[in-house]
């Protein structure tokens, strides 16, 4: 028996590579994720432990390190370090600060920022505790010295002597570039830029005068780190610790690991989708093969294999199949794993990975070929089944290549009930529960089952649908374009198995592109609604960056203007969890912005207090005239409830706290936000641009942005996370369409005398490609028009799902669903390239003659 | 000879055809010269490996000839390329084969009109209707194949082959597959075509019966033509063949 397997798979070897193809593509991304996040996360562990290689204890702030954001660290007072430096053990100590510093370039535009930090930080007299490494000059020993990154400095041609302009969240200033360094082996620190000052240079630029982040310390030669740590802990306050440095270094890495990680998981949800579809694919190919076998495995059950040698022969084919694609995917996904790196490398500045060699872990290896070998398996089990309940009798028919394969069951419709209404029920509750365990993974199987019924239920409506879909095709390709419509109703089961899978990818490409819809009309209407500031300053790029209180003094001054309003960003600690605040500047806030402020007012936040949103106060039981108890930064502070707020949409918080209250909680006073207005009857875009001019000197890394390129932004941001997961989803796609290509090549295969005939009687090979073109269309539209019809249906769920986050306009972009449809119509034209090209070169006697 | 290039519907000329190369080299046809008048129906017979298929498919284009001259009326076959082919195939000649004669997608009536649609022309309308008349199929033309007995579907695939009033209609063993009633009723349609639409047939078989149909016999031995016989019956047929196969 297992003879016969080897031999079909021998015999059946292109159509059986491309089945392969759509698993190796899976797991190659699946491995491929996995190569990727292990290189990052090993780079990383070796990054961090590098810098902190020659510093054996650090003494830092304990608040905040229970967080998981790296830059909660609270600064110490420098009395700390005298504590420090009179413990037992140490043999030097030192204060370290460190916070946001860019590089301009000599065109003026500021380096970096759209990924990667800029880091700027102090660089002290004992060179142990800095990772650094000298490539060119000195180290900066002397006010308006510093120290810049061998990539930055090569790539922005800076050397040793060079003035470079530095931003930070204060005004921006020039220093002279006294090194060149490199971190560890590396040029950057993974793509991040490095400016390193002098101490008292640095704890003036990131505005921690007389304070340090953290204190470094070399322990004495011999003496137990463990045991040092003891004694500092004995030595200092409660709230400030002392940990080995390599601990630190461990615990950073876990940070930037965790967003890889999720990063990684998000990838590989993707190879998920590729996989599924990529079953699909499988499935219908082996429904074909064993249909097209029917007359060699009956003959093998006539000659007396058992129903159970049949379908071991028909599983150990998958098996092998499934084994061979898993290796291959496996090795393609090492490739496809040192790409991403590549990219990665790329996106992080041309920073350069040194030591970060291709990793491949066991682990990567066993997921692929259980995921590999698994999908191929579970999705033959059914064609297998089938192929073992064939009987004798089989071999002894004659119309084996126009018997479609079994009717459309009954069997099948409970199916296609039983996955729907499974599939909108864990919909349903992924969506719409309150608090649901595994809310992900619930919508996902939803998901998955709705598709699942969809394909199986499709079958039904093939007919009528490739009927529609074909009209075209039969005016536009005449006898072809006829023919191409029956070939591709002929067989419903195939047809709507080969569409379903491009139907998965396409579904979720027109989900997410109505929720992106939506979401940009969304916040196009909160912008025009609740939103009434002419104009607004934030920092530039992508990351959550802050600026220093002189920009709004200096906007204020700006001729025109009326009011500025400025908010302040912060996180506390609420019955155990991190909550977002914002801080908004009093004065003016009513005109740039409808909070709906249902009890209390704005005004009476001038004399400290908070405003709460009415969900929270509701759920606390909270009204005017309490007080809050809120764990700040500094210290805990009891607060007054001066008003209670309904419209969070522009403002996306809870709790609104007063200016004073902020000033009291935390340490850091710097805008992220200003909301300008201008004054009644000025040009708002002449105020914009006596603005930008006052600013673009001392402060280059702020934007001042109008209505409408708020707007713009706002929807750009969409659609660059739109873009991005459509890109993800194309590798689904593009195996659906490998599928077509399939399908149509076993069809093509099956109906080779049929083919023979028609160029007989006078088909031309143009027209034979047009036809086999034409049906390669419909699939691929049929698949269109399922997966829209399905996507859109997802899309509004999860859009009324949103209601509540703010997203109350549903949009159906009608005009894109559209491109999709054609798109998808040129999708099957290139599916069909292959195939079509086969059948019209068909040798016509061998066709005729085959018997 | 050259009035006779003009008579003949159809015509091989010192046809030689190869198959394969070196050792495997196979001569199915060797320097072979026949004739077909128009308005004739010829049955070509021999023993398996005669080339009496070979020379078939030469004849109607189906195939390349090795070296020789083919001629369909005066249109030099063997010097045509793909296109001129498949013209040729759409307006010059019909086919009938053994089996798997019909696109079972299409009805009767659509697989009759098949090479005229793939034409980009419309059928004839008289003539359809006598043609459909004759082979006697009036009541069944919207039926697909799968719902049409053996005999029904080759009747189907004669009428398409006369449809386009082509020189020569080629039917290879049109009966194999039949019954003796049904492949009787085919025979006598095509003989009906013959002496009433002036068609010129040319048929491969096995079976003496059925080309005691013919008006004349082609005997093929070794890709040559042997013999050949007039007016033709069972019994005479039987007997040449029993002496070819000796």
């Amino acid at each position: 028996m297992w003879r016969a397997t080897v031999k079909g798979l021998i015999a059946h070897k292109l159509r059986l590579a491309l089945t392969a193809l759509s698993v190796v593509l899976g797991v190659s991304f699946v491995t491929g994720t996995y190569v990727l996040t292990d290189t990052l996360g090993a780079f990383f562990d070796g990054a961090f432990a590098e810098a902190t290689a020659g510093t054996d204890v650090l003494v830092q702030s304990a608040a905040g390190t229970d967080d998981d954001t790296p830059d909660a660290l609270e600064p110490v007072d420098e009395s700390v370090l005298t504590t420090v430096q009179g413990v037992d053990g140490v043999r030097v100590a030192e204060g370290m600060v460190g916070g946001f510093a860019q590089m301009v370039g000599r065109d003026g535009k500021p380096i970096g920022g759209q990924g990667p930090p800029t880091l700027g930080f102090s660089w002290g007299p004992t060179t142990e505790l800095y990772p650094l490494t000298i490539h060119a000059g000195t180290k900066p020993d002397a006010p308006g010295e510093v120290a810049i990154d061998a990539a930055t400095a090569r790539k922005q041609h800076f050397g040793v002597g060079d003035r470079i302009k530095i931003l930070f969240t204060g005004p921006a200033e020039e220093f002279t570039v006294s090194a060149i360094v490199g971190f560890g082996k590396s040029d950057n620190l993974g793509g991040a830029t490095i400016a390193a000052f002098t101490l008292a240079d640095a704890q003036r630029v990131v505005g921690q005068r007389g304070k340090y982040d953290q204190i470094g310390i070399v322990a004495d030669d011999g003496a137990s780190v463990d045991a040092l740590v003891q004694r500092l802990e004995g030595a200092l306050p409660d709230d400030i610790e002392a940990r080995r440095g390599e601990e630190v270094a461990a615990d950073e890495a876990d940070q930037i690991k965790g967003q890889i990680n999720f990063l990684g998981t998000a990838l590989r949800f993707f190879a998920g989708i590729a996989l599924f579809v990529g079953a699909f694919i499988i499935a219908n190919t082996f429904s074909i093969i064993v249909a097209q076998r029917t007359k060699e495995l009956a003959l093998l059950r006539a000659l007396g294999a058992s129903g159970r040698q049949v379908l071991g022969s028909v599983l150990g084919e998958a098996l092998a199949i499934g084994v061979a694609a898993s290796i291959a995917g496996i090795g393609l996904g090492l490739l496809v794993g040192a790409g991403l790196r590549a990219l990665f490398q790329t996106i992080a500045g041309g920073g350069n990975l040194p030591g970060a060699s291709i990793l491949l872990l066991p682990r990567t290896v066993v997921v692929g070929l259980v995921v590999g070998t698994g999908t191929t398996l579970v999705s033959a089990i059914a064609p297998a089944r089938r192929a073992s309940r064939l009987s004798p009798v089989a071999a002894m028919r004659e119309d084996w290549s126009t018997a479609g394969e079994a009717g459309l069951s009954v069997l099948r419709l409970v199916g296609v009930a039983v996955a729907l209404a499974a599939g909108g029920a864990l919909l349903g509750r992924g969506l719409f529960g309150s608090d649901v365990a595994l809310r992900f993974a619930i919508i996902g199987a939803g998901a998955l089952l709705v598709f699942v019924g969809v394909a199986l239920g499709s079958a039904l409506v093939t007919r009528p649908l490739t009927g529609v879909i074909g009209a075209p095709m039969a005016r536009i390709g005449g006898v072809a374009g006829r023919l191409a419509r029956q070939n591709a109703a002929r067989n419903p089961k195939r047809t709507a198995a080969t569409a379903a899978a491009l139907m998965v990818g396409l579904g979720m490409v027109s989900a997410i592109t109505v929720m992106g819809s939506s979401i940009k009309t969304s916040l196009n209407k909160v912008i025009d609604e609740a939103f009434s500031a002419d104009l607004t300053v934030t920092p530039k790029g992508n990351q959550e960056g802050v600026f220093s209180p002189e920009v709004a003094e200096r906007v204020r001054k700006v001729e025109g203007v009326d009011q500025v309003v400025s908010l302040r960003f912060g996180t506390f600690q609420a019955e155990g969890r991190r909550r977002f605040l914002i801080s908004p500047s009093e004065r003016g806030l009513a005109s740039v912005l409808d909070l709906d402020v249902q009890q209390g007012s704005v005004d009476a936040l001038a004399d400290g207090g908070v405003l709460l949103h009415e969900d929270i106060a509701g759920k606390r039981g909270l009204g005017v005239g309490d007080t809050l108890r809120m764990d700040l930064p500094t210290g805990p502070i009891d607060v007054n409830v001066d008003g209670i707020f309904r419209d969070r949409r522009v403002l996306d918080t809870s709790y609104l706290l007063s200016r004073r209250d902020y000033e009291r909680g935390f340490t850091e006073q710097n805008d992220g936000v200003l909301l300008v207005d201008v004054a009644e009857g000025r040009e708002v875009a002449a105020a914009g641009r006596q603005i930008t001019k006052g600013l673009e000197d001392d402060f280059p890394n702020v934007q001042v942005r109008d209505q409408e390129a708020f707007k713009e932004e706002a929807s750009a941001n969409v659609n660059q996370i739109l873009a991005l997961v459509s890109a993800l989803l194309l590798l689904a796609v593009i195996i659906a369409l490998l599928g077509i290509a399939n399908t149509l090549a076993l069809s093509i295969f099956e109906r080779t005398r049929e083919l023979g005939l028609l160029r007989a009687v006078g088909m031309s090979r143009r027209q034979t490609r047009r036809m086999v073109r034409a049906e390669s269309v419909i699939v691929a539209v049929l698949g269109a028009v399922l997966g829209i019809v399905v996507g859109v249906g997802f899309g509004i769920l999860i859009v009324r799902a949103l209601y509540d986050e703010g997203i109350r306009q549903l949009t159906v972009p009608a005009g894109q669903l559209v491109v999709l449809i054609v798109a998808a119509a040129v999708a099957g034209i290139l599916a069909a390239i292959f195939p079509a090209r086969r059948a019209a070169r068909l040798d016509i006697l061998q066709a005729i003659a085959s018997d | 000879m050259a009035t006779g290039v003009k008579t003949a519907a159809s015509r091989a000329d010192g046809v030689v055809k190869v198959y394969g190369k070196d050792v495997t080299e196979v001569r199915a046809l060797d320097e072979i010269s026949v004739d077909f008048a128009p308005a004739t129906f010829t049955a070509i017979m021999g023993p398996s490996g005669s080339g009496k298929s070979s020379l078939l498919h030469c004849l109607a284009g189906l195939d390349r000839v090795t070296s020789g001259r083919v001629m369909l009326g005066d249109i030099e076959v063997s010097g045509l390329d793909e296109k001129g082919l498949t013209q040729l195939r759409r307006d010059k000649v019909g086919f009938i084969f053994q089996g798997f004669n019909l696109v079972p997608t299409l009805t009767a009536l659509e697989n009759i009109t098949l090479p005229m649609a793939l034409a980009g022309r419309k059928a004839d309308k008289e003539w359809l209707d006598a043609v459909v008349a004759t082979v006697g199929l009036g009541s069944r033309l919207h039926h697909r194949p799968n719902e049409l007995s053996g005999g029904e579907q080759q009747r189907v695939a004669a009428a398409r082959a006369m449809l386009s009033r082509p020189e020569v209609v080629f039917a290879d063993e049109p009966t194999g597959n039949l019954d003796s009633r049904s492949g009787a009723q085919l025979l006598e349609f095509l003989e009906q075509a013959v002496s009433e639409f002036d068609q010129t047939i040319v048929m491969v078989t096995h079976d003496p019966i059925a080309a005691s149909h013919a008006g004349r016999v082609v005997f093929m031995a070794d890709g040559k033509v042997v013999d050949e016989m007039a007016a033709p019956t069972a019994r005479k047929v039987l007997d040449r063949m029993k002496r070819l196969e000796a």
